[in-house]
C-alpha cells in the first residue's frame, strides 16, 4: 500500500528539473511563487525590514549636501536599527515633485516666492522592505537658493498595506503637521525679513550720511569717484530694500491666495493671526525709515557699545511680539548685495520655524507616530470595533469600556484643527485628569449623548462644569444629590494632597499658557519650557497604542506557568504601578507625571479597623480639565470639612434609587415599586423593611473607596485587558469559577473575602470584567471594604472585596456575611471556597473552562469580550422583542406574557433556568438604561432582587 | 560622428478608449527610462468622450516622466513590481505607478505603467486601489514576458487598462453606497421569507461570509438582484462596500475581478457567461448566488483558492513564455490544459458546511420590529461578535505558534476553546480572520492540503 510519506518523495518536482533544465520552462523571475512566504508564516511578511518599529523621518534636500535625514520620531537609534537613513532620504527626496521655479520669473522685477502645495507620495524599497508615506513641503529661508528649502516628513513602515489602507488618515495628520510647520516658518520668515529691512534701512541711513559728507566735502557739481561709488552703493541698498519689501508683501499675501490642494488643512485662526501681523509689518515698512532715527541710534550705539539700546529694545518688543529669540535687535550695517547672496550658513529646521509652531509640529508628529503604532490588523479592528459600538449605544454600558476617546479620536481625524491652538483649547475638553471622581451628572451626560431632548440635564451639566465639582457639591442641597454624586463627593473627602493636585493642574495650565503667550520673555531662561508639558504628554501615552501583541510581551510568562493567586505583598505595589501606567497610557493630556509619581502618597493607608474614618485607600478627585478652576485656588476647601459636610448625604438618595429600576414610574409609591423581575416564585424583591436597613447601611458603611479598576477614573481598555490576565488565572485555578461568573452575570453580588488586600484587589479587578454595567468608573465594584456591609451596599455594589480581620469589627463583618448569605455569593480567597447557588447552564461553559488552552490573558480577554458581546446581543433581543412584553390580545394577562417569555428563553434561545436568569438580569439593566438614560445605567441597580435557592459550598 | 543634434524623440503613441459614461481616469501611460534620453513616454491611453477634466498630451507626458524620477536608484530584485502613489496637489492629480524592469530593444530598462486620476477622486479611488494594482501587476507579469520576447507590450497592457477604465467608470455610477439603509434590504421584511426563502437567505449570507464577503449575485430582475446585493453588503465594512457594485438595470456589466459583491444581470436567454479566469483571479473565493432559482454555490476555501489561482497564473505565464509568436496566444485566453496542471472548471460547489452563527442571527433578527432601527442595532451586534471572534482566533493562533514560528497543530483545541466546533462557524470566523491576516488559511490548513494535492497529482500521473 502506498502511503503519503512514500508519495511525497515523488512530488519533489525540482530534483530532476535541476539536472536537465527545460529550455521552455518559465524562469522564476517571470513567474509567481506557488508557495509565497505569507503561506508559511502570515506574520513574517515584514520580517526582512532592518528596523523594528514604524517611525517618522524628517529629511531635507540641502542645497549644500543634498538629501539628508534630520530627525526621527521616536528619536531613538534603536528604532531605525541598521536601516540606512541616508540612503532612504536620498530615495524619498530625489525628486522635486513640486516643480517650483526659482528667482526672477520673466517679466518680473523682483524675486518671486513660489507658493507650492504639498505633495504626498507613497513609495517603497522592496529590497529593503521599507515603505513610506512621504509628505513633501517647502519652507522659506531668506538665505537659501530661491528662498526655498525643500523638506519632507515620512512615515516609514515595513508594511505597505498599512500605509495604503490608512492613507487618508496619514495624509490628514501630516497635512496638519505641515501646515503648522509652514505657518511657523512664514512667521519666522517675516521676522527675518523685518530684521533684514531694518539692517538695510540702517545701512541706507549710514550710506546717505556718508554720501552727504562726500558731497559736501567736494566742490559744487563735481563728484569724486568715491562719492559716485557711495551713491551706487546707496542705490543698491535701496533696490534691495524694495526687493525685501516686495518679499514681505508676497509672504503677507500667502493666507489670501487660493488653495489648489483640496486636502490641505488650514486653521482660520492661525491665518487671521498671521494676516494681522503681516499687515502691521507691511504698514511699518511701506516707506523708508527716517535716516535721522538710525543715525541717532547708530551714534548712540557707537558711544556705548554693549549697553542695551533702550529705544531699540522697546521698539523690538513692540514689533516682535511672541518672539523669544532675542530681547532686542540691533540693526547692523551690511553690504548691499542681491538678496540671494547672503551668508550661506543654512538655518536648521528649528531656526526656520517659530518655536511654538515647531514644538507643536513635533508634538503632532509624535502623536501621529503613537496613533499609528502597532499591527495593522489590530488598528483596523479597533476602528471597526469603535464604529460598530457606536451603533449600539443602548447596550454598550453593559460590558464595553467608554467610547469617549474613540469618539474624540475619530472626530479629531476628521475635523480640521490647528496643532497650536488644539494643544491649548482642546486639551481642556478631551483629556480629563487621571484621577477623577467627577460628579455623576457629568458622567451620565457623557454616557448619554443620544438624548438631545434633555435640556435640563444639559443645563445642569453646564452649570456644574462652570461651578467646578467642589462648588457644585457644596451648593447643591442634600436632597438634590443622587447616590452617585454622594459617592463622588465621598471620594473627595480627606484628600489631604488635593492642593498638590491642584498645583499640578495649575502647572499644566501655566505651561499651556506659556505656549499660548504672545509677548516675548525677556529672559529666555525663565520661560517655562514648553517641552515640559509635551514631554509629559509623551510619557503619559507612550505605550497607549501598543497593540495586544505589544502587551503580550508584558504578560509573557505569567500565563504560561501554573498560576497562583498568592503573589505576596508586592502585588499591591504592582497594582498601583499598573494603575499609574494605565493612566499614563490612556493618553490623557493634563496628566502630570507628578500625579503618577506621587500616587503612593495619594493612596493613604489608614487603619482599616476603623470604618468610620476610612476603608482602605482614598483617592482624591482632581479637578476635571473641562471645568475651569474657578474658585479652587481662591476657595480652597479644607479636606476634613468636606468629610463632615458630605457624610450625612449618603443616606438620602436611596429611596429614589429603588424606584429607578421600575419601568412603571407612574406608580403611586415609586420608592417601593418593584420592576418586572425574573420569572419564578422563589424570587423576592426589596421591600420597605429593606429600606430601613438601608438607613443603617449608609450610616455605617460610609467611607468607600473608588473603583478598583480606574481608581475613580474612567476604566480603559488597557486596564480591562490587564484584568483579562487575572481572570484567566482565576478560571484556571478555581474549578468553580463558572459559578462565580454566573453569580456576577446574573446580578448576585459576589463578595471576595480575604486577608491579603493585594490578592483581593487583584481578584476583584479581574472579576470586574464580568460585572454587567459596572459604570464608567467602575462604580458598582467595591475593591476593598474593611467594615461590615449592609443590604444597601448589596444594591449598590455587585462585586465587593472584603477584608477578613480578627477584631470586633471582623466579627461584625462575619455577622453581616452570614446575615446576607442567602442573597450573595462568597468567594473566600484564603480558604479557596465559594458559597453560592449551583449553576447548571451552558452559556458560560466556554469562558470558564479551567482546562482551556488559551495561553495569554489578552487572548482570554478577547474571548471573554466576544462572549459578553454575544450575551449583550441576546439580552437586547429579549428586551426589544415586541411580543414578549406586550399582550397579543386584550384578554391576555401577565401569566400569558410570562409564559411567552419563558418559552422564548427556553425554546427559542435554548437556555436553561440559570442562563435565563443572566439574560433577565441583563435585560432589566438595558430596560433601565433605555428608559432612564440620564440617571440609570452606569451606576444604579435596576432593582434589588434575591433568590431563595439553596447555596452550596464549592471547594478546590 | 555626432552631428550635434539631440537624438530624435520617438513619437508618443496614443489610444483613445471609448468609455460609456463618465470615466474618472484621466489617462494611463507606459513610460520607460531610456539610457540616453532619460524618462520617455511610450504610450498613452485616454478615455474618449466628454471628460470633465482634461489633460493635454504634454501634461500627461510631463507627469508620466515624473513617475520615473528617482528610479535611477532602483535596486529591486529582478521581476519585482513596486508601486508608487502620488498625490500632486500642484497639478491636481493622483498618479498610481507600477515600476518594473523589462527588456526593451535589448537593454534592461526601468519601466512605469501609470494611471492618472484627478485629485478630487482620491476618496473614490482609494478603496479600489488594491484591485487596480493587483490586476495591473499581473498584466505586467505578462507584459514582461512579451518584452523579453521582443513583442509589443502595448497590446498586453491594453487588455487590462481598458477593463480598468470600464471598471472605474461603472463604479462611478453603480457602486454600493457606504451607508446602506436597512430598508432597502431583505432584513427589513416583516417576516422571514417575505422576499426570499428562509433557507436561501441563510445559505446566501453564510456562504457570503465564508468566502470573505466576496459574492456575485446573478438574476433576471435587477431590483431583486440589487436587494440581495445590498443585503450582503450589510455584512461588509464601509471600505468593502465601496468595492461593491450594483447591477445595471438595462444591460449587464462584465464580471470584474476583485470586487466584493457585484450584481450581474442575465441576458434575455436567462444565462450569464462567467469568465473562469477572472473568477479564479479574484483575491478571495467567491459565492455564486442565483436569485432566479435560489441557488447558492461557493468556491473552495481561501487556501485552496489561492493555490489554484497561483497554479493557473503560472500556467498562463508558461503558456505565454512558450508562445512562438505574438498571435499565438491572445492575452485573455483561458488556459485549459497544461502538462502539469488541468484547471478544474467546476469551481463552484454546493455549500456543505452549516453554521449556527448566521442561522440564529437570521432567525432572531426578524423577531425585532422593522423600521425602529432595532434590526440595525442587532446587526451591528452580530458583526461586532464576528469581528471579535475573528480577532480572538487570530490571537489564539498567534500565541500558539509564536507568531508563525511554529506550525499550528491544535485546531481541535481552538475549536473547543473558542466555541467554533461547528464547521460553518469556523469557516466564517476564519474567513474574517483571513482578511485581517492574509495567508492564515494556508498557514493553518495549507500543509495537509498541498500534500493531498500532490498525492493526487502523483496518483493521476501513474
Amino acid at each position: 500500500m502506498i502511503g503519503s510519506p512514500d508519495l511525497v518523495a515523488f512530488t519533489k518536482e525540482d530534483e530532476y528539473g535541476e539536472a536537465s533544465p527545460d529550455p521552455w520552462a518559465l524562469p522564476e523571475e517571470f513567474s509567481v511563487p506557488l508557495y509565497p512566504l505569507a503561506d508559511s508564516n502570515p506574520w513574517a511578511k515584514t520580517s526582512y525590514a532592518k528596523f523594528t518599529k514604524d517611525f517618522i523621518l524628517i529629511s531635507e534636500f540641502s542645497e549644500q549636501v543634498g538629501p539628508q535625514p534630520l530627525l526621527t520620531i521616536p528619536d531613538d537609534p534603536k528604532v531605525c536599527g541598521t536601516f540606512d537613513l541616508n540612503y532612504f532620504s536620498l530615495r524619498i527626496m530625489s525628486v522635486d515633485y513640486q516643480a517650483s521655479f526659482v528667482g526672477h520669473p520673466p517679466g518680473s522685477g523682483y524675486p518671486r516666492l513660489s507658493f507650492v502645495e504639498d505633495s504626498r507620495v507613497v513609495l517603497g524599497d522592496s529590497k529593503e522592505g521599507a515603505f513610506a508615506y512621504v509628505h513633501h513641503l517647502t519652507l522659506y529661508d531668506l538665505e537659501a537658493r530661491g528662498f526655498v528649502r525643500p523638506f519632507c516628513m515620512a512615515y516609514v513602515s515595513a508594511d505597505e498595506r498599512k500605509i495604503m489602507l490608512q492613507f487618508q488618515e496619514l495624509s490628514l495628520r501630516f497635512s496638519q503637521a505641515s501646515e503648522c510647520l509652514k505657518t511657523g516658518n512664514r512667521r519666522a520668515f517675516a521676522k527675518e525679513l523685518q530684521r533684514k529691512l531694518r539692517d538695510l534701512e540702517y545701512t541706507r541711513s549710514v550710506l546717505q550720511k556718508e554720501e552727504g559728507l562726500q558731497r559736501e566735502a567736494g566742490p559744487q557739481g563735481i563728484y569724486s569717484a568715491h562719492a559716485v561709488e557711495k551713491a551706487n552703493e546707496l542705490a543698491n541698498v535701496e533696490k534691495s530694500i524694495f526687493e525685501h519689501r516686495d518679499l514681505l508683501r508676497q509672504i503677507s499675501s500667502y493666507p489670501r491666495r487660493p488653495r489648489r490642494d483640496p486636502h490641505a488643512v488650514t486653521c482660520p485662526k492661525c491665518m487671521t493671526e498671521c494676516l494681522s501681523e503681516y499687515e502691521e509689518l507691511l504698514d511699518k515698512y511701506a516707506t523708508f525709515a527716517s535716516p535721522l532715527n538710525y543715525t541717532e541710534k547708530g551714534e548712540r550705539r557707537e558711544e556705548g557699545e554693549g549697553q542695551t539700546c533702550e529705544e531699540g529694545g522697546e521698539e523690538e518688543d513692540d514689533d516682535e511680539e511672541g518672539v523669544k529669540r532675542r530681547p532686542s535687535y540691533i540693526p547692523q550695517l551690511i553690504k548691499a548685495k542681491s538678496a540671494k547672496c547672503f551668508d550661506k550658513r543654512l538655518k536648521t529646521l528649528q531656526e526656520l520655524c517659530d518655536e511654538t509652531y515647531y514644538t507643536a509640529t513635533v508634538e503632532l508628529l509624535k502623536e501621529t507616530e503613537r496613533s499609528f503604532r502597532g499591527d495593522l490588523c489590530y488598528l483596523h479592528t479597533r476602528r471597526l470595533d469603535g464604529a460598530l459600538r457606536r451603533k449600539q449605544k443602548v447596550t454598550n454600558f453593559l460590558f464595553e469600556e467608554d467610547l469617549g476617546e474613540d469618539d474624540e479620536e475619530d472626530g479629531g481625524t476628521l475635523r480640521p484643527f490647528c496643532a497650536v491652538n488644539h494643544a491649548v483649547d482642546n486639551s481642556t475638553l478631551t483629556h480629563p485628569p487621571p484621577i477623577v471622581l467627577c460628579p455623576e451628572p457629568l458622567e451620565l451626560d457623557a454616557l448619554e449623548p443620544l438624548d438631545p431632548l434633555e435640556p435640563v440635564s444639559e443645563t445642569s451639566h453646564t452649570l456644574e462644569s462652570e461651578l467646578g465639582p467642589g462648588e457644585s457639591q457644596l451648593e447643591s442641597s442634600p436632597s438634590d444629590q443622587t447616590l452617585e454624586t454622594q459617592e463622588s463627593s465621598e471620594a473627595t473627602k480627606g484628600s489631604f494632597s488635593s492642593e498638590k493636585s491642584m498645583e499640578g493642574h495649575a502647572d499644566g495650565e501655566q505651561s499651556l499658557a506659556s505656549m499660548r503667550s504672545e509677548p516675548p520673555d525677556p529672559d529666555p531662561d525663565l520661560t517655562p519650557d514648553p517641552e515640559h508639558n509635551t514631554d509629559l504628554e509623551r510619557e503619559s501615552s507612550s505605550e497607549e497604542v501598543e497593540t495586544t501583541a505589544g502587551e503580550d510581551e508584558a504578560d509573557t510568562g505569567g500565563d504560561q506557568t501554573p498560576v497562583s493567586l498568592l503573589e505576596g505583598a508586592s502585588e499591591l505595589e504592582d497594582g498601583k504601578q499598573e494603575e499609574c501606567e494605565g493612566q499614563r497610557e490612556s493618553g490623557r493630556e493634563g496628566v502630570t507625571e507628578e500625579v503618577c509619581e506621587t500616587e503612593p502618597e495619594l493612596l493613604v493607608q489608614i487603619d482599616t479597623a476603623c470604618c468610620m474614618a476610612q476603608d482602605g485607600f482614598l483617592y482624591e478627585a482632581s479637578v476635571p480639565d473641562s471645568v475651569p478652576d474657578v474658585g479652587h485656588s481662591s476657595h480652597p476647601q479644607p479636606p476634613h470639612s468636606l468629610v463632615v459636610n458630605q457624610e450625612p448625604q449618603a443616606l438620602l438618595p436611596l429611596q429614589g434609587d429603588y424606584a429607578v429600576g421600575s419601568p412603571h414610574s407612574e406608580s403611586p409609591t415609586p420608592g417601593l415599586e418593584l420592576p418586572v423581575g425574573p420569572p419564578g416564585d422563589t424570587v423576592s424583591r426589596c421591600s420597605a423593611e429593606d429600606g430601613s436597613d438601608c438607613t443603617m447601611s449608609a450610616s455605617t458603611g460610609s467611607d468607600r473607596a473608588a473603583s478598583p479598576l480606574g481608581y475613580g477614573g474612567v476604566v480603559t481598555l488597557r486596564q480591562r485587558k490587564k484584568a483579562g490576565q487575572g481572570a484567566l488565572r482565576f478560571v484556571r485555578q478555581y474549578p468553580f469559577a463558572l459559578q462565580a461568573l454566573w453569580c456576577l452575570l446574573s446580578g448576585r453580588t459576589l463578595v471576595v473575602l480575604g486577608a491579603d488586600e493585594g490578592r483581593v484587589r487583584r481578584l476583584v479587578a479581574a472579576l470586574a470584567l464580568f460585572v454587567p454595567g459596572p459604570g464608567r468608573c467602575g462604580e458598582r465594584v467595591q475593591a476593598w471594604l474593611s467594615c461590615p456591609f449592609t443590604l444597601t451596599d448589596l444594591q449598590r455594589w455587585k462585586l465587593i472585596g472584603l477584608q477578613r480581620v480578627a477584631s470586633p469589627v471582623g466579627s461584625s463583618m462575619l455577622y453581616s456575611l452570614s446575615r446576607y448569605s442567602r442573597y450573595i455569593a462568597i468567594l473566600d480567597t484564603d480558604q479557596k471556597t465559594l458559597r453560592c447557588p449551583p449553576y447548571r447552564g451552558q452559556l458560560l461553559a466556554n469562558i470558564a473552562d479551567h482546562r482551556t488552552y488559551i495561553r495569554r490573558g489578552s487572548t482570554y480577554f478577547l474571548h471573554v469580550q466576544s462572549t459578553l458581546s454575544s450575551l449583550a446581543a441576546k439580552a437586547f433581543l429579549f428586551t426589544f422583542t415586541h411580543h414578549l412584553h406586550m399582550p397579543v390580545t386584550s384578554t391576555e394577562g401577565p401569566e400569558g406574557l410570562e409564559a411567552r417569555r419563558r418559552s422564548f428563553l427556553q425554546e427559542q434561545l435554548g437556555l436553561r433556568e440559570e442562563d435565563s436568569q443572566i439574560l433577565l438580569y441583563l435585560s432589566q439593566l438595558i430596560t433601565q438604561q433605555y428608559l432612564q438614560p440620564a440617571t440609570g445605567g452606569s451606576a444604579a441597580a435596576p432593582c434589588f432582587s434575591f433568590n431563595y435557592t439553596t447555596s452550596f459550598l464549592y471547594k478546590i | 560622428m555626432s552631428s550635434g543634434c539631440p537624438p530624435q524623440s520617438p513619437a508618443v503613441a496614443k489610444s483613445e478608449v471609448p468609455i460609456e459614461g463618465e470615466c474618472p481616469l484621466l489617462a494611463a501611460t507606459f513610460a520607460y527610462w531610456d539610457n540616453i534620453l532619460g524618462p520617455r513616454v511610450r504610450h498613452i491611453w485616454a478615455p474618449k468622450g466628454d471628460q470633465a477634466l482634461f489633460l493635454s498630451d504634454g501634461e500627461i507626458t510631463f507627469l508620466a516622466n515624473h513617475t520615473l524620477n528617482g528610479e535611477i536608484l532602483r535596486s529591486a530584485e529582478c521581476g519585482a513590481v513596486d508601486v508608487k502613489f502620488f498625490v500632486l496637489a500642484e497639478k491636481g492629480v493622483i498618479i498610481v505607478s507600477l515600476i518594473f524592469d523589462g527588456e526593451l530593444k535589448g537593454d534592461k530598462n526601468t519601466c512605469a505603467l501609470s494611471i492618472i486620476l484627478p485629485q478630487t477622486e482620491l476618496a473614490f479611488y482609494l478603496p479600489l486601489h488594491t484591485i487596480c494594482v493587483e490586476r495591473l501587476k499581473h498584466v505586467i507579469r505578462k507584459g514582461r514576458i512579451w518584452m523579453q520576447k521582443g513583442y509589443n507590450i502595448i497590446s498586453v497592457l491594453s487588455s487590462e487598462i481598458i477593463p480598468i477604465m470600464e471598471l472605474l467608470s461603472s463604479m462611478k455610477t453603480h457602486s454600493v453606497p457606504e451607508e446602506i439603509d436597512i430598508k432597502d434590504t431583505v432584513l427589513n421584511d416583516d417576516d422571514i421569507g417575505d422576499s426570499c426563502h428562509e433557507d436561501f437567505l441563510h445559505k446566501a449570507i453564510s456562504s457570503h461570509l465564508q468566502t470573505c464577503g466576496c459574492s456575485m449575485v446573478v438574476g433576471s430582475n435587477p431590483d431583486k438582484v440589487n436587494k440581495i446585493v445590498r443585503t450582503l453588503c450589510l455584512f461588509l465594512t464601509t471600505a468593502e462596500r465601496r468595492c461593491s457594485r450594483l447591477c445595471k438595470a438595462d444591460s449587464s456589466f462584465k464580471y470584474d475581478t476583485g470586487l466584493f459583491v457585484q450584481g450581474l444581470l442575465k441576458d434575455s436567454m436567462g444565462s450569464f457567461v462567467l469568465p473562469f479566469r477572472q473568477v479564479l483571479y479574484s483575491p478571495y473565493p467567491t459565492t455564486h448566488i442565483d436569485v432566479d432559482i435560489n441557488t447558492v454555490k461557493q468556491m473552495p476555501p481561501c487556501h485552496e483558492h489561492t493555490y489554484n489561482q497561483r497554479r493557473y497564473m503560472r500556467s498562463e505565464l508558461s503558456a505565454l513564455w512558450r508562445a512562438d509568436s505574438e498571435e499565438d496566444i491572445a492575452p485573455d485566453t483561458v488556459i485549459h490544459t497544461d502538462e502539469t496542471f488541468t484547471p478544474d472548471l467546476n469551481i463552484f460547489q454546493d455549500v456543505t458546511h452549516k453554521d449556527t452563527l448566521v442561522k440564529s442571527f437570521i432567525d432572531e433578527v426578524f423577531m425585532l420590529k422593522p423600521g425602529l432601527s432595532l434590526r440595525s442595532t442587532y446587526l451591528a451586534q452580530f458583526l461586532l461578535l464576528l469581528h471579535r471572534k475573528a480577532l480572538t482566533l487570530l490571537k489564539y493562533i498567534e500565541d500558539e505558534t509564536q507568531k508563525g514560528k511554529k506550525p499550528f497543530r491544535s485546531l481541535r483545541n481552538l475549536k473547543t476553546d473558542l466555541d467554533l466546533t461547528v464547521e460553518g462557524d469556523l469557516n466564517i470566523v476564519m474567513a474574517l480572520a483571513e482578511k485581517l491576516r492574509a495567508g492564515l488559511h494556508s498557514f493553518v490548513f495549507g500543509k495537509p492540503f498541498y500534500t493531498s494535492v500532490q498525492e493526487r497529482d502523483v496518483l493521476m500521473s501513474f
